[in-house]
């Protein structure tokens, strides 16, 4: 046992890695298979703009696809804050109110004296919240949901306290400006939102922090013993969730001109669905910034779809919940494969 | 009993049977037969298709060619149904257990699967009666109460608790893949008397595993594996450790030597343990020298753990002082630790070694990464540099883009230790540095250890293996009920001397 040659264990040990491997020959061909196999959800985009563009005349015109992108902005950058959390291996349910709060918060303080602070004031809620939940998860060490849940439920009640049930309309002419500027064409919310994805995508992939992310998603333990500090990691992700939350709040209450006490209500949904359309594991670890900017638009077309062939608004909610468990099924079908021949 | 005579009727065989993954030919054309009261032993450095087999012959996998049929069943293995009416039990290297149930409930886990019922009405079988008592006492488990969590047992216990349902579940063919691996040796007894019982009940038992003194000590015949093939099939009493250890490797074997311990005179000891109470571990003291080895030896729950734990901050101090170099240091986390350059190697791979979702790049980088930085952004090319330079120092089968989670136990090890030693340690903690690694690995593993003694590092290695602790260290702590209550020298001791002064029996 204890006299042996190298060779030998070490050639023992090469085909051990093929067995686990899915395979062995060309690695660009498993590359480009693996490739496609995450790239699902483009292809579900791409039948479904072929079939929005033939069942409605109405949708490639300007005007819809502007609207389209209006609509989708804030949602999509909830959802990019729901992946940070949902990588980091938790979940968060409140995102919607605390959106709410944001928006009805600095529409109410600021919205007839600067934008700047109103922009300001949204983000702070949003990260004061975010910092709270972070704090409950990370030093207390108890389950994201039921701290988010309790979260969604505070936040929403402050929002109709604050607003007494009636909407806070900023008198700010330039508060809107925001909300409804086009850049060359395009509207300036859709610009900050893939200017957002683009920031997130690069902290996650490129920085310690992000590295960090997804270790403790993936393994919380392992990081911990690798001196990964997981308490602040986990802090840090629930406040910049909040931070996104809370400019999405911002972005809400200057493309509608108004802050309503429903603003927010059930985005947790969409996001969540967005997140696990675009791939993402709800156990953390996995998943890609652009496969969340392209559930986000699937969800988007869908909805704006809906709108276009005159579907009752009561029918509306039905059709994405089960679009999201026809979605979600397509997206674990290839995944359990993997596992299997894994 | 099966010498003499007529053989015994032949239970399980298969017949050209192959495996092939996409790009790995993981089996190739095994034929062997399995005999009523018999032990087959399965041997094979890893990644020789033992493993594979036992998926194969407990239907987890079908084969790709050939068949495997059990007698008295009408068609050949291929599914989990039919090794279970076939009556094929199949116990895991990591043991099957649930640790939110209770001991009891554990004992009939296989029942639960069992006619696949799904009605919700069904009553649960009671899990506190005679039987269940019988069985757990058998396994050597009778002080348990069936009530307790089985997440509180000690590992060595839980592989015992999954042995225990081979009491209660009917089977004809009982495969112990690697089972014994996370066993030491106080439990060894249990197995050898649980084997005892099975044979006299003529189930056809598969061992598999590649620690000799437990192959010969166990079985009636040894089948030999090597990449995929039967190289030879051999009468356990007409052989000897080193012919089945050349049959596995293949040629000619080398032998370890042990470098000696360059101390330096003089110098503060690189690490001082004063006092230490933490865990099970009672007012613990002892030092170890830069460039010296020390072997922490114990059973289970000795406190081995514990001690190696506190202090490399992944476990809490309770009382006692920790010092480097001559200065008192405290370190209450593993970064905190980090920072005195005190690392540790952990026991549970799986759990705590590397990530699950990491490439090997990414794991190598889990430790240093924050040096690879500026302003908190990765500079791909030092990592990348870094890691190439890491791999091929330890000699990682794999790329830095593999995936760690599909490398062999020996090579997710390296990668594990690499990414330690990346950080340049004075003190290096290794919790059972070769758990569940084959033996070329395991070699390996002994040569860096080596390498970083003559590079002055200090390290503590703890272990259970008594063979293990002789050959690698240069002094041996034994721990006994959590305290220290002596120390060996390698030269002069012999494993039997080191297991008595675990066991207690006479001081050593």
């Amino acid at each position: 046992m204890t006299a042996v040659t190298k060779e030998s264990g070490d050639k023992a040990d090469k085909a051990d890695n093929a067995t686990g491997a899915a395979g062995a020959p060309p690695p660009w061909a498993d590359r480009g298979r693996a490739w496609l196999r995450q790239q699902y959800p483009l292809l579900i985009l791409a039948a479904l703009l072929i079939f929005a563009s033939a069942m409605s005349d109405a949708f490639l015109s300007t005007r819809n696809l502007e609207n389209v992108v209006l609509q989708m902005s804030v949602v999509g950058i909830v959802a990019l804050a729901q992946f940070i959390v949902v990588l980091s291996g938790g979940i968060d349910i409140s995102v919607g109110s605390v959106l709410g709060l944001a928006c009805v918060l600095s529409a109410g303080l600021f919205g007839d004296t600067s934008v700047a602070l109103a922009v300001l004031a949204a983000m702070v809620v949003g990260a004061a919240l975010g910092a709270v939940n972070g704090f409950l998860v990370a030093f207390r060490g108890l389950e994201p949901f039921i701290v988010t849940l309790g979260m969604l439920a505070l936040a929403r009640g402050l929002v109709y306290a604050y607003t007494e049930g009636i909407p806070v309309r900023p008198s700010d002419p330039s508060f809107t400006t925001v909300g409804t500027a086009t850049v060359a064409g395009i509207p300036l919310l859709g610009v900050i939102w893939i200017a957002a994805a683009v920031a997130v995508a690069f902290v996650l992939r490129r920085t310690v922090f992000g590295r960090r992310v997804r270790a403790v998603g993936s393994k919380q333990q392992a990081a911990h013993a690798s001196g990964v500090p997981v308490r602040g990691t986990l802090l840090m992700v629930y406040t910049l969730a909040g931070l996104l939350v809370g400019l999405g709040g911002f972005l809400l209450a200057s493309r509608v001109g108004a802050a309503t006490p429903t603003a927010g209500n059930l985005y947790e949904l969409d996001a969540i669905a967005a997140v696990v359309i675009g791939g993402a594991s709800l156990r953390g670890g996995r998943g890609r910034v652009f496969g969340v900017v392209v559930g986000t638009t699937i969800f988007g077309v869908i909805t704006n779809l809906l709108v276009l062939l005159n579907v009752s608004t009561f029918l509306q909610d039905a059709f994405r919940g089960g679009l999201i468990l026809v979605a979600i099924t397509l997206a674990t079908l290839g995944r359990r494969q993997d596992r299997v021949s894994g | 009993m099966i010498e003499n005579g007529e053989p015994p009727p032949v239970v399980f065989s298969a017949r050209g049977v192959s495996k092939s993954y996409p790009g790995v030919q993981a089996l190739t054309d095994l034929d062997l037969d399995g005999h009523a009261g018999e032990v087959l032993a399965i041997c094979g450095a890893n990644g020789a298709g033992k493993s594979t087999f036992a998926r194969l012959l407990a239907g987890q996998e079908a084969p790709s060619r050939g068949e495997i049929r059990v007698a008295g069943h009408p068609r050949p293995v291929t599914g989990p149904a039919d090794a279970d009416r076939a009556g094929i039990l199949l116990m895991h290297q990591e043991p099957l257990v649930i640790d939110d149930l209770t001991v009891g409930e554990n004992v009939w886990l296989y029942r639960l699967r069992a006619g696949r019922d799904i009605r919700p009405w069904s009553r649960a079988r009671r899990y506190d009666d005679e039987e269940t008592l019988g069985a757990l006492r058998k396994v050597g488990l009778g002080e348990v109460p069936v009530d307790r969590p089985a997440g509180t047992l000690a590992p060595g216990q839980r592989q015992m608790l999954a042995l225990s349902r081979t009491k209660v579940t009917p089977h004809r063919v009982l495969i112990l893949d690697e089972t014994t691996a996370s066993t030491t040796e106080e439990h060894f007894k249990e197995v050898t008397e649980m084997v005892a019982a099975e044979r006299a009940a003529g189930t056809a038992i598969v061992f598999v595993s590649h620690r000799m003194p437990e192959v010969f000590a166990l079985s009636d015949r040894i089948a030999v594996f090597r990449n995929g093939r039967l190289v030879g099939v051999l009468r356990t009493a007409e052989t000897d450790p080193e012919q089945v250890t050349t049959m596995m490797i293949g040629d000619a074997v080398r032998a370890l030597q042990r470098p000696p311990a360059h101390t330096a005179a003089g110098r503060a000891p690189a690490l001082a343990v004063q006092g230490l109470h933490a865990g099970s571990a009672t007012d613990i003291s002892f030092e170890v020298r830069a460039g010296e080895v020390v072997g922490l030896y114990g059973l289970v729950g000795s406190g081995r753990s514990s001690v190696a734990r506190s202090i490399s901050g992944q476990q809490p101090l309770h009382r006692g002082t920790v010092q480097m170099h001559g200065r008192d240091v405290r370190m209450r986390t593993p970064s905190g630790a980090l920072r005195n350059r005190v690392v540790y190697l952990t026991e549970d791979r799986r759990k705590e070694g590397f990530v699950d979702d990491f490439t090997n790049g990414e794991n190598l980088s889990l430790v240093t990464l924050s040096r690879d930085t500026r302003w908190g952004v990765i500079r791909r090319g030092l990592e990348r540099a870094r890691v190439a330079e890491l791999i091929k120092r330890f000699q990682v089968n794999g790329t830095p883009e593999t995936m760690t989670s599909t490398l062999s136990g020996g090579n997710q090890q390296k990668v594990c230790l690499a990414k330690w030693l990346a950080a340049d340690p004075d003190v290096i903690v290794l919790d059972e540095p070769t758990k569940g690694i084959d033996v070329g690995a395991r070699l390996n593993i002994y040569e860096i250890i080596h390498d970083l003694s003559r590079q002055d590092k200090a390290l503590l290695v703890v272990t259970s293996e008594a063979e293990e602790a002789l050959l690698l260290c240069h002094r041996v702590l034994v721990l006994r009920d959590g305290r220290l209550v002596g120390e060996v020298d390698p030269d002069t001791a012999t494993t039997e001397d080191l297991i008595r002064a675990a066991l207690g029996g006479e001081a050593a």
